[in-house]
């Protein structure tokens, strides 16, 4: 198991190395000075730019670029915005909690309700929950994210007035930031109100994370209940039935621990989806994420600030995925003796 | 007593080109403590009786009976839930693949462990951890599995195919079950294993008079021990009876094209002396003759053959032929 550990850190490495040339090209094909690109200072003196010239090698040969470039990277040094003059890293550490929470809570609600949506159509194939079910999901599948965003706002923040429509949090409260995870925060805060302010908190999270649960919900379902029949028709079952197991028991021992399996890895190819998604919706919640700022970067042609938060995004992508992974790893007998890892 | 007794089994496949009858009214019956045989070349729906009667067929095949009585309980008649009931308490069938019948994600001895039935255990709530390493570890040891410690806490991808086999009548038999099926118990394994697998499965006949009902290709190996046997040849039975009769004079060309092909190494064989076989191939499901399905490839075929044979009984042996061989009366004094 430690040998697969470190095969599939190694491959980490590489796939780490080509996103950070990726981003660090990036500097050559966006339009505008090299300089500015790298540091996201605008009308620099002469003095400056000598001094940022030898900050970032720019003299130098790439190579000695990309080595300048990775190790201010690991320092924790990337560029200034041109928009808003502050540094990235610190636009980073402040939005992109706010994306990991907007995503993590939609991601568990989609396992939540999707799994145990599978496993009752599956358990009841062809028959009248698998037909509604099914139908709910397609529908849930094939509906623009944006649309249902709007058409949730219009029912229920614009029509009956339960939910807010925009923000993390009311105005009336001021968390201060400390993880940057807002219900996390709040409870840490730990003032008089926080129990108010946690629902309104919640409050907030709901709209957002209904619409962003959508797509994952769906295909979590369908995926779960491909996977359940697959598994059902397998010669273990039968084996399973014809020991005289009753259907809690092969569903419960036998299929699902060989069902979810392939779930797991799903889960992990869906937070891709899940982050442009949440793109969308940051935008139309006006949810201070990662996400919302990248669309107002790009509009800006904020060439450092997109660069860091690609960079970003990218990263967490990665990791989830690597995550997932291992867990599947670790979790099927079959694979975890594997000692050769794969991307 | 009967313990099994099948009049007219059939089995149907709906297909969009019609149905597809694999197997056509099938009669089977068996009594306590006999070893039948069922014989026929691959896709000649062997299996599929065996899975009929345990009940794990797909939904899409259509299972027609006049009666499937199990110790005089129709088994058609059961609700789904009391017939696996009934039949996980007495029947057990072994697979023929048997690592791909076993959960890949669970260890050997939670799979064991599980197929020990509730009434078996004599302790309390406690005890029964205890209790359940014992039998398990008595089981494997049973079936011929020595280092019961390894193979317990090892998961199926680990383990050779015999000792998945073994492990598979380990659970076959830990509940005791008066009817053992075993489809194709040994195609998967080298000879030794195999010797080994017959003779556990003999020596299970012999003490615990369990009965068992044996698909299987070899036919040597079963020419000794089976009391009966039932010949198939493309869903339809062609010949049924006790194995010394069937075998030393069969009524049916198959069986007897069955018995020839069997090669005779205690007289020599000449050089590159061909195997005796039927001419052609079996039919594929889709293309199955009218009337007898032999017919065409039948050495004896008249026109009559194009009508289903009646299913003959004389002595416990029976067959459905319109031809059958050996039937002229042996004379008292032949000069």
């Amino acid at each position: 198991m430690l040998d697969y550990l470190f095969r599939r850190l190694s491959l980490l490495l590489f796939m780490l190395f080509a996103l950070t040339a990726f981003t660090f090209s990036l500097n050559y094909l966006f339009p505008g000075d090299l300089l500015t690109n790298f540091s996201g200072q605008v009308n620099t003196s002469f003095s400056q730019s000598q001094m940022l010239e030898e900050k970032y090698h720019i003299d130098d040969n790439v190579l000695v670029q990309y080595g300048a470039f990775v190790s201010r990277l690991f320092q924790g040094d990337w560029g200034v915005s041109l928009s808003s003059g502050q540094t990235v890293a610190s636009h980073v550490a402040l939005l992109l909690p706010a994306t990991l929470e907007l995503c993590f809570y939609a991601l568990v609600v989609a396992i939540l309700l999707g799994i145990p949506a599978g496993i009752i159509t599956s358990a009841y194939h062809k028959k009248w929950p698998d037909k509604v079910i099914s139908t709910l999901t397609l529908l849930g599948f094939s509906i623009p994210v944006f649309w249902l965003a709007l058409l949730l706002i219009m029912v229920f923040c614009l029509g009956f007035g339960w939910f807010p429509m925009s923000g993390r949090i009311g105005l009336l409260y001021e968390i201060p930031a400390v993880t940057n995870f807002i219900l996390l925060d709040i409870w840490l805060l730990g003032f008089p109100y926080g129990g108010q302010a946690f629902l309104d908190a919640l409050h907030h999270l709901a709209l957002p994370t209904v619409v962003l649960a959508m797509y994952p919900t769906t295909v979590l379902t369908r995926f779960t209940r491909d996977s359940m029949l697959n598994v059902l028709e397998q010669n273990y079952i039968k084996t399973a039935r014809a020991k005289g197991l009753n259907r809690r028991q092969i569903i419960l021992d036998h299929a699902l621990r060989n069902a979810l399996l392939p779930v797991i890895k799903q889960i992990g190819l869906q937070f891709s989806t899940l982050i442009t998604l949440a793109m969308v919706t940051e935008v139309i919640f006006s949810w201070p994420g990662v996400g919302r700022w990248l669309i107002d970067s790009i509009y800006q042609r904020d060439y450092p600030a997109i660069q860091g938060g690609l960079l970003a995004v990218s990263m967490f992508v990665i990791f989830a995925n690597m995550l997932a992974d291992l867990t599947h790893s670790l979790l099927d007998p079959v694979s975890r003796n594997q000692s050769h890892g794969k991307v | 007593m009967q313990l099994l007794d099948i009049k007219n089994l059939t089995i149907e496949l709906p297909t969009e080109d019609g149905v597809i009858r694999a197997v056509d009214k099938v009669n089977l019956s068996l009594k306590e403590g006999e070893v039948h045989a069922l014989v026929g070349e691959s896709g000649s729906g062997k299996s599929l009786i065996a899975k009929a009667i345990v009940g794990v067929l797909n939904e899409r095949w259509r299972i027609t009976a006049d009666r499937m009585h199990w110790r005089g309980v129709d088994l058609m008649r059961l609700s789904p839930e009391k017939r696996r009931k009934v039949v996980g308490r007495d029947m057990a069938m072994i697979y023929q693949e048997p690592r791909r019948s076993l959960d890949p994600t669970a260890k050997i001895f939670e799979q064991v462990a599980e197929s020990l039935p509730d009434e078996c255990f004599k302790a309390g709530f406690f005890g029964r951890k205890k209790e359940r390493k014992v039998k398990v570890k008595a089981l494997l040891h049973k079936v011929g599995i020595r280092d019961d410690e390894r193979i317990s806490s090892s998961y199926p991808h680990e383990l050779s195919e015999g000792v998945c086999q073994k492990v598979m009548i380990a659970m076959a038999i830990a509940r005791n079950p008066q009817l053992l099926i075993a489809d194709e118990p040994t195609t998967a394994l080298e000879s030794t294993t195999r010797a080994q697998v017959f003779r556990l499965l003999k020596s299970l006949n012999q003490l615990k008079n369990m009965s068992i009902l044996m698909i299987s290709h070899e036919l040597e190996e079963i020419t000794q021990w089976s009391h009966a046997i039932h010949v198939l040849y493309c869903g339809q039975m062609v010949e049924a009876g006790p194995t010394k009769k069937v075998f030393t004079d069969p009524y049916h060309p198959y069986t007897q094209a069955l018995v020839k092909s069997l090669p005779d190494y205690a007289h020599g064989l000449g050089h590159k002396a061909p195997f005796y076989a039927l001419k052609g191939t079996i039919p594929p499901l889709q293309h199955l003759p009218i009337g007898c399905r032999l017919g065409p490839r039948c050495p004896q075929a008249q026109r009559e053959c194009v009508a289903t044979p009646v299913l003959v009984k004389s002595h416990g042996h029976s067959y459905a032929c319109h031809f059958p061989l050996n039937r002229e009366k042996k004379k008292c004094n032949p000069c």
